[in-house]
């Protein structure tokens, strides 16, 4: 088997530490046999995205998210086709605000987002920035657990039909929330850094079910030792007080 | 005669005397007046030293060159570069009256708040080393602590000091518009790369919008870059031509100056010592005295004797920690090494920055285990485990019992610690050591 990702704008929207995630897929993929190629693709290059079984974009400096929105809104046609074409998608922050209907920035002025959902976010004022250790249960694809990670947005996004998951501890899409991200059968986007996915390993070997999907329809993965992932999972939790 | 100030220094006194010194008496003196710090006479002669990495290094070089240089010179040595700090500084060398009793001061400012601290400490002299990510949590995004000093130095009439191989420290020349700008940089050397995997920042130019070409990386996105528009033509007032790691000297107008460690940001450091020194009419040979001299402590390359050298850096952003881990993996011989990793408050509660660092030079034979620990030490274990270590890690939450760790296994080592794990681990190996250094 085979696993084609496309990291999108690898070198711009690469706040936090989100490059790890893609780091644990290859790496979890590899472990099971799988073939793993991951592409980049930047501001201007040509790439077919819908060729791709995961497409993965993390967040970035407002200024970054400036530089980028408008190169993304010109692959809006190749990005709906890699939707149809079930294509996975892992959309961390910027990534996630930016498949909406629109991100307001607090000066009013309005960036389009690729209007995929109905979701919408705007900038907030400086004391309602959602910042810090965050922790929520999430169901994906018929199984519930727990999943930790760190929030850092200004931005409030809200009228989320789905959401990611149910907070624990933090906030969530919006200041004190009680919902975190978006998720459909396709398309995971959460707020969540730290980076999401070494702390998070059922997430991970969701995420790659998910891409696989595509060519392979159900897949098994066999397990792995997830001892250290589990402990470094716990201790966050455990210190939220939500184990 | 201020009742307060006589009040903070008496405090100061009790402290010194029962062998205490810190941020404690700048935090009564806040707290009994917010504006105690816009009372000072400053001297003739200010230095506010500012940037991401190496400013506490760089400042108590430029206070032992001044000193070296007959100026009795006061500097916040040990880096409390907040305002509780610098009060503290102040209040400790003030006569009754605020005058400040020294010839110069050297003031290290925290990056985030110099546009709080600016207007108190009338600076004639400011250097900027360079900006990295850093704390993200804390700072917010790079763009926003650039403008703040943007808008501090906009009226600034002395002398700014800057790297001129950082875009981001670059563009504050642009708008210090009645400021004499004067540019420190370093030239091609044999090590410097045409292509890097570390820089994240200054990848556009802040005039254009174009990228920014390199025409080479010395470190992180610190390097020699240009635009088509015509930003980053910079001629700079002190140029390091030569890097001698072999002699750990370097050569800059012809004269050949010692390196305090072997490092090329210690050459940056070295090289805005020297721009002030010019700046100020002083002789560059003064510098070199202390460059010659300087003895780093407080983690920064501190060596203790366990039962075999154990050498400690503080790490707290990915570039400072690639090149403590360029430095670690050049030294020769088997070692050990232990990382501890803290989110507390000043360490910054995102560890997430340990994944934009490089851990994979970690993965060379001559380290032979790394002890992961501190209050994060799965995460770090983690860290390293996707970069193919895992046979080589184990996980020790206490770090007196790492330490302890470390000294049984009688093999060389080194630590990497971040802000509020350094401190401790330090006591923790004073009282390890084996002739209690």
């Amino acid at each position: 088997m085979e696993l084609k990702i496309l990291w999108m704008y690898h070198d711009l929207m690469d706040l936090y530490g989100d490059k790890g995630n893609t780091q644990v897929l290859k790496i979890r993929a590899e472990k099971r046999g799988i073939d793993v190629t991951v592409d980049t693709c930047t501001i201007g290059e040509k790439k077919d995205i819908s060729a791709y079984d995961l497409f993965f974009m993390g967040g970035g400096a407002d200024n970054e998210q400036g530089l980028i929105y408008q190169d993304l809104l010109s692959r809006k046609d190749n990005i709906a086709k890699a939707m149809e074409e079930k294509t996975a998608f892992l959309l961390i922050c910027g990534g996630y605000q930016l498949f909406g209907k629109y991100y307001k920035a607090q000066d009013g002025n309005v960036i389009d987002g690729l209007g995929f959902f109905d979701y919408y976010t705007e900038a907030s004022d400086r004391d309602h920035r959602c910042i810090g250790n965050i922790a929520l249960e999430t169901e994906m694809d018929g199984e519930t657990f727990k999943a930790v990670g760190f929030e850092n947005h200004g931005g409030q996004t809200k009228n989320v039909s789905s959401p990611f998951g149910r907070v624990l501890s933090g906030h969530g899409n919006t200041f004190k929330g009680g919902f975190e991200g978006f998720m459909n059968d396709q398309v995971a986007a959460t707020y969540m850094h730290g980076p999401l996915l070494p702390k998070n390993p059922k997430i991970a070997d969701k995420i790659i079910l998910r891409a696989l999907k595509k060519r392979y329809g159900h897949v098994e993965l066999e397990p792995l030792d997830d001892t250290l992932e589990n402990s470094a999972r716990d201790v966050m939790l455990k210190r939220l007080g939500v184990l | 005669m201020d009742i307060r100030l006589k009040f903070v220094q008496t405090v100061q006194a009790v402290l010194a005397r029962s062998g205490h010194g810190g941020s404690l008496p700048g935090t009564i003196a806040l707290k009994m007046d917010p504006h105690f710090l816009e009372k000072f006479r400053m001297p003739p002669v200010v230095v506010l030293v500012t940037g991401t990495n190496g400013k506490t290094t760089t400042q108590n070089l430029i206070a032992g060159a001044l000193r070296e240089a007959g100026l009795k010179t006061i500097n916040n040595h040990r880096g409390d570069n907040l305002n509780v700090g610098i009060a503290s500084l102040l209040a400790a060398n003030a006569d009754s009256n605020f005058r400040i009793q020294a010839d110069a001061a050297v003031v290290e400012v925290d990056e985030l708040t110099v546009y709080r601290q600016f207007h108190n400490l009338k600076p004639n002299v400011m250097v900027v080393n360079n900006f990295f990510r850093d704390q993200l949590d804390r700072a917010g995004e790079m763009e926003t602590i650039i403008r703040k000093i943007q808008e501090v130095t906009e009226d600034f009439e002395g002398d700014l000091v800057l790297n001129g191989d950082d875009p981001n420290v670059c563009r504050i020349a642009d708008t210090a518009k009645k400021a004499r700008v004067h540019f420190f940089s370093v030239g091609r050397q044999k090590e410097s790369r045409g292509e890097t995997d570390e820089a994240s920042e200054g990848k556009f130019c802040p005039h254009c919008g174009r990228r920014l070409k390199y025409e080479y990386y010395q470190y992180s996105h610190i390097g020699r870059f240009t635009c088509e528009c015509g930003f980053g033509k910079i001629e700079p007032d002190v140029l390091v031509d030569s890097i001698d790691y072999r002699n750990q000297t370097f050569t800059c107008g012809g004269k050949t100056y010692h390196s305090f460690l072997n490092t090329i940001y210690a050459v940056y450091n070295c090289a805005a010592v020297l721009c002030v020194m010019k700046v100020l009419g002083l002789n560059p040979d003064n510098a070199n005295e202390i460059f010659k001299t300087l003895v780093l402590k407080e983690g920064r390359n501190e060596v203790f004797q366990l039962n075999k050298p154990c050498v400690i850096n503080l790490i707290k952003n990915p570039t400072g920690s690639n090149e403590t881990m360029k430095f670690i993996t050049s030294q020769p011989g088997d070692k050990n090494l232990c990382i501890l990793l803290n989110d507390n408050d000043q360490d910054g509660h995102d560890v997430s920055w340990i994944w934009d660092a490089h851990f994979e030079r970690l993965n060379v034979p001559e380290i032979k285990t790394i002890v992961c620990s501190g209050l994060r030490a799965y995460d770090m274990a983690l860290r390293l485990k996707y970069e193919g270590l895992e046979d080589r890690i184990i996980v020790i939450e206490d770090p007196h019992e790492a330490v302890k760790w470390l000294k049984e296994q009688d093999l060389e080592s080194h630590i990497m610690a971040t802000y509020t794990a350094l401190h401790s681990t330090r006591a923790i190996l004073r009282k390890e050591s084996v002739h209690g250094a």
